[in-house]
């Protein structure tokens, strides 16, 4: 059915054949690039729970300075809006920089990860909200009375 | 080498990248193709193109049917249009596997040991030859009536004569075929071989043909190789008087020409036409305006009824300036096998093929 290659799964074109270092720098990179990882992975964690929580308190602090509601609300979504972009740019910064170290750890990376850690990353949010809203704090308590 | 440099000489060209560096090859590729030129044959007398679509459509979808059985060994219907364009009767013509195959034939069933056959020379290579195959002698005369008829002898039983002739494009009108035709022989045919008469401008395409039932012993062969451009599959025919039956089914294939030729020639027949006009128009426009371009050059050439010119340049072999014009690009045949070492033979193609053949022979002979 397809003549030639399917789009999107051409090999890795390098300009030259790199150089690599010795097997104690290789393995350097390896672990250099599960923390790289792990920033991502908190970047993306962090647009579901801390980000929101801080235009929350940033709404709150200009509600209360200018007394209007509407300037409270506009500064959370456009704040969150904001963050949630500079937070991707910066993640995807950090995914080329993975990419890169993860061939230099001796892998054949072709691709990023950032989408696999987005996706993780919204699936613990789902899983942590679910836990704290029927759980710790929302219906929780209704289902199951404290008192 | 750095940090960052010894990080960045792991990243991969960018997609758009790639795609540039290969957009660029393909255009200095191409480039480099241009500049390449290929030679330009002009050696052959057979059409330069490709047949019609339909012709060769006709003959792949009989090869898709059943081959497993023996063709038309008559050729019925072939030789019924034949016949009707021609205005003969189809028993006056039988269908071979190209002009050369009757032409051999013939010379085998007319010609033994001790005759002759005669010929102009120089012209077609293929008759001295199968006089020789046939056990007879040829004889090869200037191609004037008046030597030909002083060259014929009671052993000449055959007077091949090629109209156009190839190589020099020299044409016999009717009238001068039938004046030899009368003064043959008592046992002798004429064998007019009509391969070129398609590029002839000085009479009616069948005034020789026509002359078949006056001349008992007079056989016109022709070929779909040249005009009809279907050299490949090997296809002509010859046409005799009602009285010379009897050769011509002696000269006929035994089981025939095969399927998928006939189903060619057929398609060829059917829709040929104007494809055969076209072409014919062509190449005597473009031998006039050929002829008017050499004539300015220092080169000895002749008027020309076929798609070739013969010509010669002063001081110079035929084989040297062919040698040279190879050397530009351009293949011509050279005179020697061909019957005149200093001449050469150049295809009449179309006005670029001239004008790069004009521009070779200016550098030759400037």
């Amino acid at each position: 059915m397809f003549i030639g290659r399917r789009p999107g799964t051409a090999p890795v074109r390098m300009r030259e054949v790199p150089v690599r270092s010795p097997g104690r720098r290789q393995r350097l990179d390896r672990m250099l690039a599960y923390a790289l990882l792990a920033i991502e992975l908190v970047m993306c964690l962090s647009l579901f729970g801390p980000q929101p929580l801080l235009w929350f308190w940033v709404g709150s602090q200009v509600q209360y300075l200018t007394g209007f509601v509407t300037a409270g609300i506009g500064t959370i979504m456009l704040g969150t809006l904001a963050s949630l972009m500079l937070t991707m740019a910066a993640a995807k910064h950090v995914d080329e920089i993975w990419k890169l170290v993860r061939r230099a750890g001796g892998h054949k990376q072709e691709a990023g990860a950032l989408e696999r850690i987005f996706a993780i990353s919204v699936g613990v949010a789902v899983v942590a909200f679910t836990v704290w809203f029927l759980v710790i704090e929302g219906p929780g308590p209704s289902l199951g009375p404290r008192n | 080498m750095g940090l960052l440099d010894y990080y960045r000489q792991f990243e991969d060209i960018d997609p758009e990248e790639a795609r540039r560096e290969l957009r660029e090859r393909r255009v200095r590729e191409k480039n480099l193709a241009l500049q390449e030129v290929p030679d330009m044959d002009l050696s052959g007398t057979e059409w330069p193109e490709f047949p019609n679509s339909e012709v060769v459509n006709a003959s792949i979808y009989t090869a898709r049917g059943r081959v497993n059985g023996y063709p038309d060994r008559d050729a019925q219907r072939i030789r019924r249009v034949l016949a009707e364009n021609h205005g003969v009767a189809p028993e006056q013509i039988v269908l071979g596997n190209g002009a050369a195959e009757l032409l051999q034939a013939t010379a085998y069933a007319l010609l033994g040991a001790g005759d002759e056959l005669l010929t102009p020379w120089p012209s077609y290579p293929l008759y001295p030859l199968m006089a020789a195959r046939a056990g007879a002698t040829p004889v090869a005369v200037e191609s004037s009536q008046e030597e030909l008829r002083a060259a014929m002898t009671e052993r000449t039983r055959l007077l091949a004569l090629c109209n156009p002739n190839d190589p020099t494009g020299s044409y016999l009108l009717a009238e001068e075929v039938a004046a030899l035709a009368s003064s043959l022989p008592e046992e002798a045919h004429l064998l007019v071989d009509e391969a070129l008469v398609h590029f002839q401008d000085a009479e009616p395409p069948d005034s020789v043909l026509r002359l078949v039932d006056a001349y008992p012993r007079l056989m016109v062969v022709r070929t779909f190789s040249k005009i009809y451009g279907l050299s490949g599959l090997r296809a002509g025919y010859a046409v005799g008087s009602t009285a010379s039956t009897a050769l011509l089914d002696r000269i006929a294939p035994v089981l025939g020409v095969n399927a998928l030729t006939q189903a060619a020639v057929d398609q060829a027949l059917k829709i040929g036409g104007g494809e055969v006009q076209r072409r014919r128009e062509a190449v005597i426009r473009e031998r006039s305006r050929l002829l008017d371009s050499l004539r300015e050059l220092p080169v000895d050439v002749a008027d020309s009824q076929a798609n070739f010119l013969w010509m010669r340049a002063h001081g110079m072999s035929g084989s040297e300036l062919a040698n040279r014009l190879r050397e530009r690009g351009v293949l011509v045949a050279p005179g020697a096998p061909l019957g005149e070492e200093d001449h050469i033979r150049a295809t009449v193609r179309d006005e670029p093929s001239s004008r790069r053949m004009l521009k070779a022979l200016g550098q030759v002979l400037g």
